[in-house]
Formats: C-alpha cells, structure tokens, sequence
C-alpha cells in the first residue's frame, strides 16, 4: 500500500521563536531606554527528523506548547525553519480549525468556494465537487444561511467536508475532531479510512490517546520541543 | 514544468478573485441600503464639503463649478485612504488563515486594493452624471486617465506593502496611518486648487504623488489638457521606487508573519 518514496522529510529541524513582549510602541520605546529585554528567544523545535511515507498516517502527541502545532505550521509552509528543512511532495491540506477561512456573513454555499479556492482547488473543481461537499457535511437545508448562525458542530461538518474533498495527499489534523456529535464523529473516521487506503498521508494531533490509537500506525511523542 | 507554472498562476488569480469577492460581499450584507452606501457615503461627504468650501470658506476653482472640481479630487483620494486603510489591516484581519494555509501573502493586499477599486467605480458614476448636468467638455485627452490611474495604484500598492507588512509587527502602524491620512488630505489638494498657492511654491506638491496625481485628473477631465508630464514621471518614479522596496520588505518578513501574527 505504502510505497518507499518519503512524501514528508524532516531533516534536522530546529525553530527558534521569540516571546514578544511589548507589541506597541508606547511600551516598546520606553524599553529602549530602560534597557528592558523586547524579546526572549525559545526552540519551539530542535533537531526534529522524521520521514513520513506516503499513505502512512502518523499520530503526534505530547502536551501543550511541545511543538506540535508548531510542526504543522512548518509542514504546511506557513512559517519557515531557523535550521534544518522540510521536504513536502504533495499537495497539503490543512484541516483549518473552526472558522479561519470562513466568513460568518458569507452563505455557506459562498463559503464552500471560498474555502475550496483557499485550500488549492479550482473553481470549477468546486462546482464539480459541490454536491459530494454538502451531501457529506449533511447541510443542503442551511447552505444558503449565513455561517454565522450556523452551530459549531455544523461549522465543523462544512469544515471538514471542504478539506476532505480537496484530493489532498497530505491532510493535516490539528485537534478538530472533538467536536460534532458521536454519528458525525464515525462517519469523517470512515471518511479518513477511507482516504488512507487512497494512499492519503494522513498527520493528526491530538491529546486523544484512544483516537490516536485507532486511526494511525504510529505515534511520534512531543516534549519540550523534541520528538522521542 | 510549463502546465504547473500556469496551474499556479490561475490558482493565483483565482484566490485574488474569491478573496475580492468575498470582502466586496460581506461589507454591506447586514445593512438594508446594501451596497449603495458605497455611492452614498462620498456623494454625502462631497456635498458638505462642498456647501462649507464653496459657500463659507471660497476657493477659487479656475472656472468648474466647485461639486464637480472637489468631486474628482475626492472620489481619487477616498480610494486611496480606503485602500491604504484596508490593506493595512488586511493580514491582521487574515490571521487565521495566514496561521493555517500557505499562499503569497501579497494576495490578500492586492484583493483588498482591487476591492476597493471597485468602490470607486461605483461612486464615479454619480460623478459622470455630475458631468453630464454641467455639460463638461471631454477631450481625447481623457484616454490619460488610464496611465494616471495605474501610477495612483502603484503608489497605494507600494505604500500598502509597507504598511500591512509593519502592522502585522506593531499595531500602531494603523492608527499612525488614520492620523496621517486625515493631515495628508490637507496637504494634498483635493479640496483646494494648487493655484492658491504663489507659483514659486507650487513645486513642493510635485514631491507628493497623490498631489501629483489629483491634479492630473483635474487637468484631464475638467480642463481637456495633457496632464503635467514631467510632474507625473517623477510619480511614476517615486511609485516604482517604493513598490519595488516595499516588496522586498514584504517578502524578506513573509516567513514570519505566521510567527508574529
């Protein structure tokens, strides 16, 4: 099923960031003059190596602020590596959580758009998609409201719906599946089953032991910024 | 390599075109004029404006009746203001999305100008049937309008880049920016002709683009003349400068607008 080539390589990957203090100026002036550190430096990350193969589904782990979200980030390609690299081979879709991308005047149907061009597709591969999008979020009654009224549980099921249906070959999970009901929860698993054995890379983070468990052939442990 | 090349640019202005659509959209969807307030709101601004500068406080206007002289300096400087001001803010807005989904960060500056491009064209209708009910004379002189419009959006372009780079670091960058627009519309003249001043100061306008390109547009559209050419290649100049500086700040900070955000 999972052939050699690696669709993710982590080489060496080290992120510094820096806890910015004073985000004004009215605060950052005066500490120019009373000598008072603008910045701290942390590793977020330090020398990560991981190679995830295609159609593999990895489970990261470990407690808040261990680099987790930090490492989808990097994935992604949203921010940039202080030392090392990560390879990507494939079209990524991040999983984004409840809300970035959408906007709460716009329709739902306005916002399938919206998300499906923001997440790498073509318009017209929207429209030819549209229907599969809304059968599976089960929202044809309220795809013509305004997202703001929507509960979160069906914000979710848009949400989820949109990113799955990207054909992506590397879906990226940061901690979403919590919420919607039990019968939604099933239903995105065998959904995710499903793509695996399409030969999607799957990464999922969570603290969920049990769901890691079920839905990923490994996990990677998070702690302080190094993965064991 | 060629079809992947091109999958990426299309995927480029079909971002451009959802994100325009979807700040277009969303502006006036709660409000029961809708859209319309996007013609109201200067036409209302110019009116006032247009009662205290032409009946309280009297400038000359060289001819053109005061509405339609301040009309076609103010409608260029709203979109400028509104551009400047939403582009500022643009990434800060995005922040969940510049967090989550990489795609050039440049996109969500140039949706929000091309957003407000369309705001002013709305609002000029009002202003060509100003024209029209004071029979203005068009020359072929009013084909410049093209080329003074594309150094305005190069300017805001620019300025924009520079702005909604630094606000994402501080966020006084947006309020400076209001301050210095509400002084900048005094410094520019877009409710006062240049001719107020003695012509052996005139020149220092020519230092300020927008001056330069307000009076560009008066120059085609009320007075049927070419526009100042020397003064609109130094603002083709300064324009190029500062978009072409203000997009390596742009993307030497790109890789870490998620981390500051």
């Amino acid at each position: 099923m999972s052939s050699n080539n690696p669709v993710i390589k982590i080489d060496n990957l080290s992120k510094l960031f820096f806890k910015q203090e004073q985000k004004t100026f009215k605060e950052f002036l005066p500490a120019l003059f009373t000598g008072k550190k603008t910045k701290e430096w942390f590793w977020a990350l330090q020398n990560i190596n991981l190679e995830i193969k295609k159609g593999e589904s990895v489970g990261i782990m470990g407690p808040n602020g261990s680099g987790k979200s930090t490492l989808l980030k990097l994935i992604a390609g949203v921010t940039k590596p202080t030392k090392g690299a990560v390879t990507v081979n494939g079209r990524i879709a991040p999983l984004i959580e409840l809300g970035a991308g959408f906007h709460p005047e716009l329709s739902g149907r306005e916002n399938v758009f919206l998300n499906g061009v923001i997440l790498g597709m073509s318009r017209s591969e929207v429209e030819a998609k549209f229907k599969e999008i809304v059968d599976f979020a089960e929202l044809w009654e309220f795809i013509d409201v305004p997202v703001k009224h929507y509960s979160s549980g069906m914000f979710l099921r848009l949400a989820f719906s949109v990113a799955i249906h990207t054909d992506p070959e590397v879906l990226l999970i940061d901690e979403i599946l919590a919420v919607g009901d039990a019968a939604f929860q099933k239903k995105c698993f065998t959904k995710l089953k499903d793509l695996l054995t399409k030969d999607v890379t799957l990464i999922i983070v969570s603290h969920d032991q049990q769901l890691l468990h079920k839905m990923t052939e490994r996990i990677v442990q998070f702690k302080n910024g190094t993965c064991g | 390599m060629a079809t992947h090349f091109n999958e990426k640019t299309r995927h480029y202005f079909e971002l451009i075109r959802e994100l325009t659509s979807r700040e277009i959209k969303a502006r006036y969807k709660q409000s029961i004029l809708g859209y319309a307030w996007v013609i109201l709101n200067p036409l209302f601004q110019m009116l006032v404006m247009a009662f205290v500068f032409s009946k309280i406080v009297r400038f000359p206007t060289v001819g053109t009746p005061y509405t339609v002289f301040l009309y076609a300096g103010l409608l260029p400087w709203t979109l400028f203001a509104n551009s400047l001001t939403g582009a500022t803010n643009s990434l800060v807005q995005s922040a969940n999305l510049l967090k989550k989904v990489y795609f050039p960060r440049e996109i969500f500056v140039i949706s929000t100008i091309i957003s407000k491009i369309v705001d002013f064209l709305l609002a000029s209708t009002v202003f060509v049937i100003f024209l029209l009910f004071y029979h203005q004379q068009i020359s072929f002189n009013i084909l410049w309008l093209f080329p003074i419009f594309a150094i305005q959006q190069l300017f805001t372009y620019g300025l924009s880049l520079f702005l909604a780079a630094l606000n994402l670091f501080y966020r006084d960058i947006q309020y400076v920016l209001t301050l210095i627009l509400t002084v900048g519309m005094y410094l520019t003249p877009v409710i006062y002709p240049t001719e107020i001043f003695p012509s052996q100061y005139r020149w220092i306008f020519q230092l300020n683009p927008m001056a330069v390109i307000i009076n560009a547009y008066r120059q085609v559209i009320l007075n049927g003349n070419m526009p100042n050419l020397i003064s609109l290649s130094i603002a083709l100049f300064v324009s190029g400068i500062i978009t072409l500086l203000g997009y390596r700040l742009f993307r030497k900070l790109e890789g870490v607008f998620a981390d500051v955000v």
